[in-house]
């Protein structure tokens, strides 16, 4: 999939999923580089399953985009791909990719402005794309008609279906070789265990009945400090989440899909077990959810959601880990940047062409844990470092930018026993003939990333765009911004959050951030007097 | 005259010379880790002795020596490269510490970010910048690079790397600033990205010429070192280096392309392995080498190994080719010890070859995978090494009896213990690069070599239900054995991007002139210590427009000279793209990005090392003696040598089959026949 896509959010950023699901739906296996895609893909998959009841025939493909139908959101389009031995339908081999737009009324796959889901894009329930091994060209015409990139879309799509196939090739290889039973029954084993050592990881912490919450900025619409609310009861093996006491939905693109709230609770707990726990259908057994249809964590139609799977994903996990911190300490790391991105849209002097290109750049530092200091510009919580940002090289010769500065940014780690990662500046320079339009889409710039066990909030974002002398600040959801030729977009992004009292930092940590650039000397002066 | 493989391990240094009619012989040294070339010498007067001559009369009958080195690998594992600075775009200068903004693992909080090689303080931006298409939007400021390398001078800097955006495009100003580097800093070590690694992907490009700039000055030094030792000592002929793509270049070109010699160590284990699969007509095998310090594991897949285009050496990244081998922290030194939960592990410290394995007598006092062997009777104390070095058995009790004691068991328990743990690292090992990779190592045959492999293989194949193993009688030095079996190969690649499907008369002809120059510079490179036959190996890296990652495309066999040339080359893109990918899109616009070129200097084939084997006179082999071993429990075991074993002849476990340098132990059920090479093929008897 990495290595055939066309977009940039697919080959460079590496925003899509590829997953197998037991032939009733729940997952057996993930290979993500996405943690917020872990978890999701069963309610699709049951979405798929529930529309399309024994109508499921070898060859055909399903696709489908619709959050309110079991997706995430509308950018990230999936394909389902049946795997049968004769006529049984054995297991599911599933591609998520995040779409470089999917049409609504902005480019870019995110819209700060809507306020019912159909502003934000096409919306696709479960489809048969395939019937029987022929592709519906008809069907596949109407979508990509409805994107803005239709070449772009369709080879995304080839790509992605081309990897849902060799996982289905590679998994009828498997089933003759063991015998599709045997295999199968092998699949449920290995499902109970991953559930066993999950249990034994939570029996570790401390019983009891824990609350935290988390903040979102705005909504764009009116709405401030937004707060997501997790009351979390951990009882032998067993964890409760009840997300009820969460605020309201609200107008803009924030609230979350169900799909999605979901698994940015298996997120949560993914982050909390030991690191090599497979991530599948028993892991997340031990976990009871509860929340509320309406509320900002699970909305109702047809409010917009395209933003979930940042935020409020990413306050959802926060307001978890934050909860069961007393619990497991040692295990709660702190928080990671949140995500800001910015999408232009304009056309490319070099080939005449149309483009879209999305700010993966410039990432937030990572948060501190009790391991060391955050990783530097290592990006969301909801990715975890799983998201790459691609060559300057690479950008500089496809699209008309020029990237003048991409360095660290000194200052904006959270401090701590460990240190915050630190965020990075960009200065990006645009080399366009003609105007160009740009949105943003994020949080953050209020609420840094937050710290954890007496660890400080890491630095929230700052960007600016520059045109001629005119400096103005860019706000998180904003569209429609008007960017000029030799326009620069001036970057500051978020560090992450600090971990443990920074008095008890070590004083040759803090030499060698100060030599290194890490904090600036006058940063490091107001750290040490700033310390209680 | 003589061909001479040199393989220095982290306790042995392995020496093989192989004559006109390829008969072979074999020594063994201990590795002296200080300067590993005083072992190479070693090693070389033992090869000597056994030949009848004096060191002086072998070397000058010795036309090239073929050397695999860990040294560039173990400056970089453990951190004692070079000290180096980086001279970078300004305003780019976190590219090697960013690394893209990824995280291997996202689950894994205990990780600690690495240390980049070089920290962020010596890491410099100067102003310059080149632009994508290789035109100069700001030109190179000598007073910023001027200031730089004053304080590089200040800073006691080894060795520089230089690494601008959109070099491999235009090398203008990284040629300028060797310049300067040169006249200020007179004999560091200059590293260009344009030419360790000219191919677009910044940080790919800096993290490879920094690896080269931190081995390179720690590689040269004992190179240089080797190369004075060898011309004092009599040698006039070649020495030539293994790469970790598995070929041979002169010493010169290894020391400036250090990084290249990252995988030196274990590729000659790998060339050995490919030639015994051919030799034995064994096409799928699994590569198991077993030293004192570490264990290489890698595949031969249909008769070809497995190469990487990247691959991660101690969290660095190296983006040049190389082959795929998987390496694990355990060997027949690997030091046992019982960890706070009370379990005991093996390894990844090892006892090494100073001071050894306790039974070695020279001060070791940890209980060592050796050390077990020899208490569970696996191992002739007398006769190890020929009896040049007498393991104590006493020593050996000891060192055993202190993790008994941890353990709260009897010491042949732990004896036994320390055997089984290390056996189930060995497997996992195997398993990593096979299951994980969804091959079924049951359709493989275990190719077991190293000095230590032959008592562990037939437990680890068991534990994989692997059914057959391959002893080679040159086990124990089979690496630098299979050193004499690989070709001088030089590797040039350049970035060159093009349409494919547009303007295909003139992107040909540039294509054509491209190749024949590259091939040029590979001849020129090659010829200089080379003649004979040689053969160019041309490929190209593409991707359809939109894609960013190329798959190679093979040009042999292609006609060059075709006036439909790009339509095949695009034609053979989609057909790759199909068989990698399972669909092509014709019609869509193909764009070629890197031009290779490998020129091969075919070295004459080795035949099987079996010349010397005569027919053996009894049909029934005869044991030399007979063994206490412990296998689950206390058993007789006969003891054989392998040199009496003729073709044919059959020996069942449990018995123990030894050579000066190696000892087999076959297990009750497992059968080995000797083949017509003198190997044991030994079939394992699966419970």
């Amino acid at each position: 999939m990495l290595r055939t896509s066309y977009s940039q959010i697919l080959n460079s950023s590496r925003d899509f999923s590829t997953a197998i699901c037991h032939a009733d739906g729940r997952l057996v296996a993930q290979a993500e580089h996405v943690p917020i895609h872990v978890g999701a893909l069963p309610w699709a998959a049951q979405a798929v399953l529930n529309r399309f009841q024994d109508g499921i025939r070898p060859g055909d493909v399903f696709l489908m985009n619709d959050p309110y139908h079991g997706n995430n959101h509308l950018p990230d389009v999936t394909a389902f791909v049946p795997v049968f031995t004769g006529n049984v339908l054995r297991c599911w081999s599933i591609n998520r990719s995040h779409q470089s737009d999917i049409g609504g009324a902005t480019h870019g796959g995110y819209n700060p402005g809507a306020t019912e889901i159909w502003q934000e894009g096409i919306r696709i329930p479960p489809v048969r794309l395939y019937e029987a091994g022929v592709r519906r060209d008809d069907l596949l015409h109407m979508i990509s008609t409805n994107v803005r990139h239709a070449r772009d879309f369709e080879g995304d799509l080839a790509a992605m279906i081309g990897s849902a196939r060799l996982g289905e090739s590679r998994l009828l290889a498997l089933l003759e070789e063991y015998g599709p039973e045997t295999a199968i029954q092998g699949v449920e084993s290995v499902l109970d265990a991953a559930e066993r050592r999950t249990r034994a990881n939570i029996a570790s912490w401390r019983d009891g009945v824990y609350r935290g919450e988390a903040v979102i900025d705005d909504d764009g619409h009116g709405a401030r400090d937004i707060h997501i609310r997790a009351k979390v009861t951990k009882r032998g093996s067993d964890l409760t989440v009840d997300l009820t006491a969460s605020d309201p939905q609200v107008t803009g693109f924030i609230n979350s899909s169900y799909a999605n709230m979901r698994s940015a609770v298996a997120m949560a707990l993914a982050y909390l077990i030991d690191p090599d726990t497979p991530k599948n259908d028993g892991t997340f057994r031990p976990i009871t959810v509860i929340a509320r249809e309406g509320t900002v964590v699970w909305a109702k139609p047809p409010a917009p959601v395209t933003l979930c799977t940042n935020h409020c994903a990413q306050e959802i996990g926060e307001a978890i880990i934050k909860a069961l911190a007393p619990a497991c300490g040692d295990r709660a790391m702190a928080g990671w940047g949140r995500r800001f991105r910015i999408a232009i849209q304009g056309r490319n002097p070099n080939t005449g062409r149309q483009f879209i290109w999305h700010l993966f750049h410039a990432r937030p530092g990572g948060g501190a844990s009790s391991a060391g200091d955050g990783w530097p510009a290592a990006g969301e919580w909801q990715a975890a470092g799983g998201i790459k940002f691609g060559s300057v090289e690479v950008m500089e010769a496809r699209f008309p930018l020029f990237f003048r500065r991409h360095e660290f940014r000194p200052d904006s780690g959270g401090d701590g026993q460990y240190r915050g990662g630190t965020g990075s500046i960009l200065e990006l320079v645009m080399e366009t003939t003609e105007p160009a339009l740009a949105n943003t889409a994020g949080d953050g710039a209020r609420h840094g990333a937050c710290g954890m066990t007496g660890g400080s909030d890491g630095a929230p974002h700052h960007y600016r765009l520059l045109s001629g002398r005119r400096k103005r600040v860019l706000r998180t959801k904003e569209t429609g911004v008007r960017v000029q030729p030799g326009d620069v977009f001036l970057v500051e992004s978020g560090g992450g959050g600090g971990w443990g009292d920074p008095a008890r930092r070590l004083p040759e940590a803090r030499r060698a951030d100060v030599e290194n650039g890490f904090t600036t000397a006058k940063g490091a002066r107001k750290r040490v007097s700033g310390r209680r | 005259m003589y061909r001479v493989g040199v393989d220095v391990g982290g306790t042995f240094t392995d020496v093989v010379a192989v004559d006109g009619a390829g008969v072979v012989t074999i020594a063994k040294a201990a590795s002296t880790p200080a300067d590993p070339s005083v072992g190479v010498i070693d090693g070389l007067g033992l090869l000597a002795a056994s030949l009848d001559l004096d060191l002086a009369a072998f070397l000058r009958a010795t036309d090239w020596i073929v050397h695999g080195t860990t040294v560039a690998t173990n400056a970089l594992l453990e951190r004692k490269g070079a000290k180096v600075a980086l001279l970078t775009t300004e305003g780019h200068r976190d590219v090697l510490e960013m690394r893209e903004g990824l995280k291997d693992d996202r689950y894994n909080l205990r990780m600690a970010a690495p240390e980049p090689l070089v920290p962020r303080a010596r890491r410099i931006g100067i102003r310059e910048r080149t632009r994508a298409d290789g035109r100069i939007a700001v030109p190179l400021e000598n007073a910023s690079l001027h200031r730089a390398l004053d304080g590089l001078r200040r800073d006691g800097v080894e060795s520089v790397a230089v690494c601008y955006l959109h070099s491999y495009r235009n090398p203008r100003h990284e040629r300028l600033t060797r310049t300067a580097v040169e006249r200020a800093l007179p004999g560091v070590y200059v590293s260009l990205s344009s030419e360790v690694l000219p191919q677009i992907k910044e940080y790919e490009r800096v993290s490879t010429t920094v690896v080269n700039a931190s081995v390179g000055p720690v590689l040269g030094r004992y190179l240089d070192r080797l190369g004075d030792r060898l011309a004092q000592a009599g040698f006039r002929g070649a020495v030539l280096i293994m790469q970790s793509h598995g070929g041979i270049v002169r010493i010169d070109q290894a020391i400036r392309l250090a990084a290249g010699a990252v995988l030196s160590g274990p590729a000659g284990g790998v060339s050995a392995a490919r030639h015994c699969g051919r030799l034995s007509r064994l096409p799928n095998l699994i590569a198991f080498d077993m030293g004192g310090t570490s264990t290489d594991i890698s595949l031969i897949t249909g008769g070809e190994p497995q190469y990487a285009r990247e691959r991660g050496v101690g969290g660095h990244r190296v983006s040049l080719p190389s082959l795929d081998i998987a390496s694990i922290g355990a060997g027949g030194g690997s030091i046992a010890h019982v960890d706070g939960g009370g379990i005991l592990r093996v390894g990844p410290a090892s006892a090494g070859a100073d001071p050894g394995p306790a039974c070695y007598g020279r001060g070791g006092v940890h209980a060592t995978v050796t050390d077990a062997n020899l208490a569970l009777g696996y191992l002739d104390g007398a006769r190890f090494l020929g009896g040049r070095t007498p393991l104590s058995l006493a020593a050996a009790h000891r060192a055993v009896d202190a993790i008994a004691q941890q353990l709260g068991c009897g010491s042949l328990h732990a004896a036994a213990g320390i055997q089984q743990v290390v056996n189930t690292q060995m497997a996992e090992g195997i398993r990593l690069v096979s299951v994980r990779r969804g091959v079924d190592p049951r359709r493989f045959s275990l190719l077991a070599f190293g000095g230590a492999a032959g008592i562990h293989i037939t437990d680890v194949a068991r534990r994989l239900e692997m059914r057959r193993v391959l002893v080679p009688r040159l086990a124990s030095v089979l690496s630098a054995w299979g050193m004499l079996t690989t070709d001088l190969r030089y590797e040039v690649v350049q970035t060159h991007v093009t349409d494919a499907t547009s303007g295909k008369k003139a992107s040909a002809a540039v294509l054509r002139r491209l190749l024949a120059r590259m091939e040029r510079e590979g001849r020129k490179q090659l010829s200089k210590a080379f003649r004979g036959s040689i053969g160019v190996h041309r490929a190209l890296d593409m991707r359809y427009g939109e894609q960013i990652f190329e798959i190679t495309v093979s040009l042999d066999g292609l006609d060059l000279a075709a006036a439909d040339l790009m339509d095949r080359v695009v034609d053979r893109f989609h057909r790759r793209h199909e068989e990698l990918y399972t669909y092509s899109v014709p019609g869509q616009e193909v764009v070629l990005v890197n031009a290779r070129v490998a020129v091969v200097g075919e070295l004459p084939k080795l035949p099987g090392e079996s010349r010397t084997i005569r027919d053996s006179g009894p049909q029934r082999p005869r044991p030399i003696g007979k063994r206490r071993i412990y296998v689950d429990r206390w058993l007789q075991a006969p003891v054989f040598d392998i040199d009496s074993l003729g073709p044919g002849q059959t020996v069942a476990g449990p018995a123990i089959v030894e050579s000066a340098t190696t000892t087999v132990l076959l297990r009750p059920g497992d059968s080995a026949t000797v083949n017509e090479f003198g190997w044991l093929d030994i079939g394992v008897g699966l419970r």
